[in-house]
């Protein structure tokens, strides 16, 4: 116990500068005034808000309606700056026509009298003109084409683009008149049209996912300036908003996956076969050599040679084999065996320790009750320690810096291996980075051990001394461990990444307090007249509206947004206190 | 369900004035819903003089969704399938237009005898051949349509003979039957009401 306090000790006055003691820590903490959170949550109910900011943008710089200021924007993809740009480069008129949106001539242009009659150029009768509707390009056919139209295209899922009948024509069709047309005969379609409509801010948009939680929670997640981060839906599950997959920071969206698909497939297995088995020439199957000479056997009864695989006959002595030579030897097979060798015990290293952490990370989730009685018990007593924040952070601590452990391992065995960076570093760089980086794990590792080990001692049970103590120490390690995470990002974004294949592998930024939970939208009353009756966002909607800042997992969080020139933004946190509690994903998985 | 009355006018357009066009589309059975198209190979190109069959059925949603067309006719084309006949036209799918209509889907397959586009091929060897070996194309669509797209007008000659041996002159015989497409009792009809 002593040699610990101590070494800690040392260690924590001579890094003091950079995190400026623990008591300020506290006291920034409540000064720092709220910004904007960097994630939202969109439900159903506030799906119409959400684009609401983007829509007005747009009708308010171009003077146009809505719904053609939404075709614009479904065009391009809901990325407002992108619209503006290429209506500065290119003009007005050719963002329009881009797009499939009139422009504003045709609109002037009256219905006839309703008493004429005209003729449909698609069922071919005469019509009378109040029985047909003139879109925003002129062209003018009767209600029912349209409508069959309309139903045609919606069920072929092409509800964001239907464009006007007419040959060549480009135009998109107005959302009022599809919607009223089509309900008039078929409501639930014209429901689905609305819904597919509204999601299209989901769907085409690269700034908002949808939540990828099974059972689906029916959320989607807007992030405001970065896409490379992870976030936790107002359902409990925290995912890379990149790739959509588990949080799995600091390794990359690509590295991820390979490690997953490595993990999952048996290229592992295949691997041994390799290194321990041939093929028997005549059924091919892999046939493992279980002692004896160079003369194999196949169940199938094919006799081979071991040494070069090929088939061979039965008879032999110990050193011939009848009808059969091979002396010579193959140095690129062995050398082959020899890697796959190599690669198995390399795997085996990472994944030993990538799932050593994921264990207990999965076990320290447990503590989690254990160290709730511990407290109440400890509050019981009569003592002069009243605030046992210090254990739920530290726990906090613990979890987080033992996540980003647990992924710095697959991230390890990429960054060192041979299957993504080999040909931007020479083997001596690699060295020099790996050890770099080992040695920056490695003090983590120690570090987040002693917090383990700490935070479980049964301190309901001691002395008020002995728990000021590991109060003290436990306090400490939090401040180091979290230190170490930013340094060890920092080293990844700096030394290792720096200088290697740009934008590739984003990492998503260190957060002290872990994966920031997205808030939620509150929605306004504002609502279009015609989509009042099919969406219920606007009056209720304010339903749970801040209901997301009551949990005390730091959701209206202020982080600075980041100043990384490469979208791997580091943002600074503010110490041990109130972190994500990544306890309801541990237990999906 | 096909709007019928719509089918039936297109069919009436279309073979008012098939003198005119060549095209001419009829029912195949009792069913408006599965057509015989039939387009003449345009002139200037290696499928001049044959007469192409096209087989079209009508998808239910006809005419929001465009009509099922395929080569009933071999024909050696990049952008026709000398396998199936499927035909690989934009009009005939995302690009249909409810305002399009049968015969205006027809000139289209028309243009595009006489206009490949091999870059987008549908028959890979063929498109292959076009751009590599121009010539042997030709000489091949050649041979195609002469084998397979002349076979009725072969039989053609019968025709004329049958006509003729009813009492009709031959000249008035011949250009009754080719501004029927070929058609031998349409042809008869034709020289008895003129």
């Amino acid at each position: 116990m002593e040699d610990y306090a101590n070494s800690d000790e040392e260690y924590y006055y001579s890094d003091r500068d950079s995190f400026d003691g623990l008591v300020n820590e506290e006291s920034d903490f409540q000064w720092v005034p709220p910004k904007a959170p960097s994630s939202r949550v969109i439900t159903k109910e506030s799906l119409l808000t959400a684009q609401r900011d983007d829509l007005q943008r747009v009708m308010d710089l171009l003077s146009l309606r809505e719904h053609h200021a939404r075709t614009l924007l479904i065009h391009h993809r809901w990325d407002v700056d992108k619209l503006f740009a290429v209506m500065v480069e290119k003009g007005k008129p050719c963002l329009f026509a881009e797009a499939g949106v009139p422009l504003m001539e045709h609109q002037i242009v009256s219905l006839p009298l309703s008493s004429s009659t005209l003729m449909c150029e698609i069922c071919m009768e005469a019509v009378s003109s109040k029985d047909s509707t003139k879109m925003d390009c002129g062209h003018c056919f009767c209600n029912n084409c349209w409508t069959e139209h309309f139903v045609v295209k919606i069920n072929e899922g092409q509800s964001r683009r239907i464009r006007c009948m007419a040959y060549k024509c480009n135009a998109i069709c107005d959302e009022a008149i599809v919607r009223n047309l089509v309900g008039i005969r078929h409501p639930d379609l014209a429901e689905k049209f609305d819904r597919f409509l509204l999601e299209s801010y989901i769907e085409d948009n690269k700034m908002v996912k949808w939540c990828p939680s099974a059972p689906h929670c029916g959320n989607a997640i807007r992030v405001e300036d970065d896409e490379f981060c992870e976030v936790e839906c107002s359902c409990g599950l925290q995912f890379c908003f990149s790739c959509l997959s588990e949080a799995h920071s600091p390794c990359s969206c690509l590295m991820w996956e390979f490690w997953t698909k490595k993990c999952r497939d048996e290229s592992e297995t295949v691997n041994w076969i390799t290194v321990h088995t041939k093929p028997c020439p005549k059924c091919h199957k892999p046939v493992e050599k279980n002692g004896g000479c160079n003369l194999v056997s196949c169940i199938c009864g094919q006799a081979f040679c071991w040494l070069c695989g090929g088939a061979t006959g039965r008879d032999h002595t110990w050193s011939s084999i009848s009808g059969h030579s091979c002396g010579r030897y193959k140095e690129d097979r062995e050398k082959k065996a020899e890697r796959a060798k190599r690669d198995l015990y390399r795997y085996m290293h990472y994944h030993n320790r990538y799932k050593a952490h994921t264990d207990s990370f999965k076990l320290e989730s447990k503590l989690k009750d254990i160290i709730k009685e511990k407290v109440s018990n400890s509050e019981e007593k009569e003592s002069t320690l009243r605030d046992f924040s210090w254990v739920t952070n530290g726990l906090y601590r613990l979890f987080r810096s033992r996540r980003v452990l647990s992924y710095s391992y697959p991230f390890a065995f990429y960054m060192f291996g041979d299957d993504l960076f080999n040909d931007e570093m020479t083997k001596d760089e690699r060295e020099i980075k790996q050890h770099l980086f080992e040695d920056q794990q490695q003090q983590l590792e120690a570090n987040v051990e002693k917090l383990s080990k700490f935070i479980e001692e049964p301190f309901d049970q001691y002395e008020e001394d002995k728990v000021r103590d590991i109060r003290m120490q436990v306090i400490n390690l939090s401040v180091i461990t979290d230190t170490l995470c930013k340094k060890m990002y920092e080293c990844i974004e700096n030394d290792l990444l720096g200088s290697l294949q740009h934008g590739i592998h984003n990492i998503a930024p260190y957060k002290s307090k872990g994966i920031e939970r997205a808030s939620e939208l509150i929605t306004c009353q504002s609502n279009k007249a015609s989509n009042a009756d099919n969406c219920p966002s606007s009056e209720n909607g304010t339903n749970g509206g801040t209901a997301e800042f009551d949990r005390p997992s730091g959701s209206g969080s202020s982080y600075e947004s980041g100043y990384s020139s490469r979208k791997r933004a580091r943002k600074e946190g503010l110490g041990g206190i109130d972190l994500n509690l990544p306890a309801e994903v541990v237990d999906r998985n | 369900m096909v709007d019928l009355g719509r089918v039936q006018k297109e069919l009436q357009e279309c073979n008012k004035n098939m003198d005119v066009s060549g095209i001419n589309v009829k029912p195949k059975g009792d069913s408006l819903t599965h057509l015989i198209g039939t387009i003449p190979g345009p002139v200037g190109t290696p499928y001049e003089g044959g007469i192409f069959q096209i087989d079209i059925v009508l998808p239910d949603g006809y005419p929001f969704e465009p009509p099922r067309m395929q080569f009933a006719t071999k024909v050696w084309h990049p952008n026709i399938s000398s396998q199936s006949g499927a035909i690989c036209l934009d009009i005939l799918k995302d690009q249909w237009s409810p305002a399009l209509t049968l015969k205006t889907a027809l000139l289209s397959v028309q243009a595009l005898l006489s206009a490949p586009q091999p870059d987008d091929p549908q028959d890979a060897v063929v498109a292959q051949q076009y751009l590599k070996d121009y010539q042997t194309y030709v000489g091949t669509a050649r041979h195609w349509t002469e084998n397979f797209a002349m076979v009725s007008s072969r039989g053609h000659e019968e025709k004329v003979q049958k006509l003729l041996e009813m009492g009709f002159a031959e000249a008035s015989v011949r250009s009754a039957l080719a501004a029927v497409g070929g058609d031998e009792n349409l042809a008869l009809e034709k020289l008895c009401s003129g």
